[in-house]
């Protein structure tokens, strides 16, 4: 008995022992800012200065236009980009997954490509291509779709969409490829006994691939929610620090622009976050209800 | 004894690497044809005395300002030795991180060898920071081929005071004989309209630091700009790289800017024999208003967190800031390889300062007349919060020639709006 207690809490120790740097790495990186949130979140800073002021970051938020403009821009992305992408990325891996037989691979690769490649790099050809005199304006006035250059990145609708065509450029293959996992692990069978019955293939595609899809579907809704509302790499770079003149301009972005470009607020930027986060927690709950529902069904 | 000897070992593993690191100064800066450049032919005059002493410059291109804060937030961990600002943006820093950097002026530099203007946005009370580098003395740079396609002489406008009406004359004729717009104009940059409000000697603040917008100098500043945009002599682009992607490809017949912009438009041999360089246009009926005026220019700083700092100030100070034969060299090559003019007055007489430039139309002796102009550069006070004032003026004055605000109060209320909320207050 009392040798196997040993041996246990040596097990006990040794367990320990092995999450130990997991769990140091926890604290220091996770626990501890999350900890140290809640001080910051009460001050004013400047840079290496601060004095307390309550919840005075929230009344300022609230009277914040620029902020709640941005949050505005965020939910915008998210409610066109979010399903359109999602629409692509189900169509593309359904065409994968049975139309196309040939060069497979390289077509994969090609709508998969852009989820890998630095934005960075890509955006300094992208400005190029819609520049007012850019390719992109001057072949549609050359087919005669459009009379006059449109401000793909200086008029404030415009460079609206072209932040979302580049979200969707750059996510459509990402998620396409969790949606072919999904469909390569429907089984082939229930397709079979469905032609048996007489269903349409688009019959067969609304009423067995979509339901089956379900969880994949909203896994990427979820995560590309979370993702569009912390938007930050595109406006700061391809319409450039949330132009023209803060139309794209999104809450990541000014948080980034108040902690480390503006005022080097430290206090203003993490509340500010809490409401992101706060905002992103109540999007992934409903979703999760609204399609966790249907599936039960 | 196993132990002992490995705590030796350690002990001088240590002083090596220590030693060693005291031979090597790290510099942050941005653009490699200009300050890049400029720094490593300093760092080459200062390895002709102290051969050891490695000088790595990091080129840091859009980030350096956040990189920095970060620095700072962490007391210093992760900076470099060195590191450039623009002499818009240091006083926002010298502000938020007291202690930060190294007063220059108690180690022995003598400030009254820079150009004045220069020195002003580094000083804080008795202390100076900074080591001044350029100037940002501006001209209008003209296209003479494309003057000449619209049958002007360009001989009539060469080295001529002109007002934004004559201005406005020359890009009509311009636009209507050849379809390009005067100006190249960064749509979401304040860099323009800063030219043209500080050629008047208006401010953007008072001089206790708050905003101020109503002012008649930039009242007509944004009117000259609408006048400008209405009648399409504007060519708008976005971003810095669009900027000189529109320079260089013959976008506009001309634009408004700096000294800086001649290793840019030397990059290109095609521009070869095209440019002139004129005055800064002047605003008629503002009292004050000169044919001169400035953007940007930058200088060197180091941190109070380098542990090398008696080193980087001797570099510093002994290449930049003393005026040696060789010095003299190293400023009059700088001003040849990049246009970059230093504010270090002994070192403004080496013979690249007066000789013409066979780039330029009719080898216009272009540093030399910068350097004239420079001399009437009316003062424009920054302070610690330019940058909020600089986006919100620039994102005002986009709404005013889009049509969302319709008159030029309008446009100042709304200016006025997005600076007090980006500064909660």
């Amino acid at each position: 008995m009392e040798k196997r207690g040993i041996y246990q809490r040596y097990l006990n120790r040794f367990g320990w022992f092995c999450v130990a740097p997991a769990m140091a790495f926890f604290t220091l990186f996770m626990l501890y800012p999350i900890l140290s949130s809640l001080y910051y979140v009460t001050r004013r800073w400047k840079g290496m200065s601060n004095t307390f002021i309550g919840l005075g970051n929230f009344v300022r938020m609230a009277h914040d236009t620029i902020f709640q403009d941005a949050l505005a821009h965020n939910f915008f992305f998210l409610v066109i980009q979010v399903p359109l992408m999602i629409f692509l990325a189900l169509m593309l891996a359904t065409l994968l997954n049975q139309g196309i037989k040939r060069f497979r691979g390289a077509v994969r690769l090609a709508i998969f490509l852009p989820a890998v490649t630095s934005l960075v790099v890509v955006s300094v050809l992208f400005r190029v291509l819609l520049q007012t005199n850019g390719l992109l304006n001057n072949i549609m006035i050359q087919a005669h779709l459009i009379t006059t250059p449109i401000g793909w990145l200086t008029d404030a609708f415009w460079a609206k969409i072209t932040i979302i065509l580049a979200m969707t450029w750059r996510w459509t293959g990402y998620n396409m490829v969790f949606f072919l996992v999904g469909l390569q692990s429907i089984d082939t069978e229930i397709y079979e006994a469905a032609e048996v019955d007489g269903a349409s293939k688009v019959r067969q595609f609304f009423t067995i691939t979509i339901p089956l899809l379900v969880p994949v579907i909203l896994f990427s809704a979820v995560t590309s929610t979370s993702g569009t509302m912390q938007l930050f790499d595109e406006p700061n770079i391809l319409t450039w620090q949330g132009g023209p003149a803060n139309a794209t301009m999104t809450a990541a972005l000014y948080i980034y622009r108040q902690a480390f470009f503006v005022n080097a607020d430290f206090g203003y930027a993490t509340a500010m976050s809490y409401v992101v986060v706060l905002i992103s927690g109540i999007f992934a709950f409903v979703q999760m209800r609204l399609l966790g529902e249907r599936r039960a069904k | 004894m196993k132990k002992r000897m490995f705590i030796v070992l350690a002990l001088v593993a240590t002083l090596v690497v220590g030693l060693s690191a005291q031979k090597k100064l790290t510099v942050w800066c941005w653009d490699p044809n200009f300050n890049v450049y400029a720094m490593k032919q300093a760092a080459a005059v200062y390895n002709k005395t102290h051969p050891k002493v490695t000088i790595e410059i990091v080129d840091m291109a859009q980030d350096i300002e956040a990189k920095i804060i970060s620095g700072l937030q962490a007391g210093g961990a992760g900076l470099p030795d060195i590191a450039l600002f623009q002499d818009f943006r240091i006083e926002q820093f010298l502000h938020d991180y007291p202690k930060a950097f190294v007063d220059l002026k108690a180690a022995g530099v003598d400030y009254s060898k820079f150009a004045a203007y220069k020195v002003g946005p580094m000083t804080v009370g008795d202390h100076v920071y900074g080591i001044p580098f350029d100037t940002g003395s501006t001209g209008l740079w003209l296209r003479t081929d494309y003057m000449k396609a619209a049958g002007l002489n360009p001989d009539d406008y060469m080295g001529k005071d002109l007002t934004w009406s004559d201005v406005i004359k020359l890009g009509e004729t311009v636009k209507a004989k050849t379809g390009k717009p005067l100006l190249a104009y960064q749509s979401d940059n304040f860099d323009m309209l800063r030219i043209v409000v500080q050629s008047t000697g208006g401010q953007f603040f008072k001089p206790d630091g708050s905003l101020d917008l109503h002012s008649l100098a930039f009242e007509k500043s944004l009117a000259l700009f609408k006048e400008l945009n209405d009648k399409g002599l504007l060519y708008p682009v976005v971003g810095w790289s669009d900027w000189i992607n529109a320079i260089n490809s013959d976008k506009s017949a001309g634009f408004l800017n700096a000294i800086w912009m001649v290793g840019s438009v030397k990059s290109r041999p095609a521009n070869a024999g095209k440019y002139m360089i004129i005055p800064t246009p002047r605003i008629e009926g503002v009292p004050g208003a000169a044919n001169a005026s400035n953007n940007g220019g930058s200088s060197w700083y180091v941190f109070s967190s380098s542990p090398n700092k008696a080193r980087a100030v001797d570099f510093l100070k002994s290449v930049w800031a003393t005026d040696t034969p060789d010095n003299e060299a190293f400023y009059n090559e700088i001003l040849k390889g990049a246009g970059a003019m230093g504010t270090f007055l002994p070192c403004q007489t080496g013979s690249n300062y007066t000789a013409p430039d066979d780039f330029f139309y009719k080898s216009q002796p272009i540093y030399k007349d910068f350097a004239a102009w420079m001399k009437d550069v009316p003062v424009l006070r920054y302070t610690p919060n330019y940058v909020p004032m600089r986006d919100a003026v620039a994102h005002a004055t986009l709404g005013y020639f889009q049509g969302k605000y319709k008159t030029i109060d309008e446009t100042i209320s709304a200016a006025e709006a997005e600076y007090k909320q980006v500064m909660g207050q």
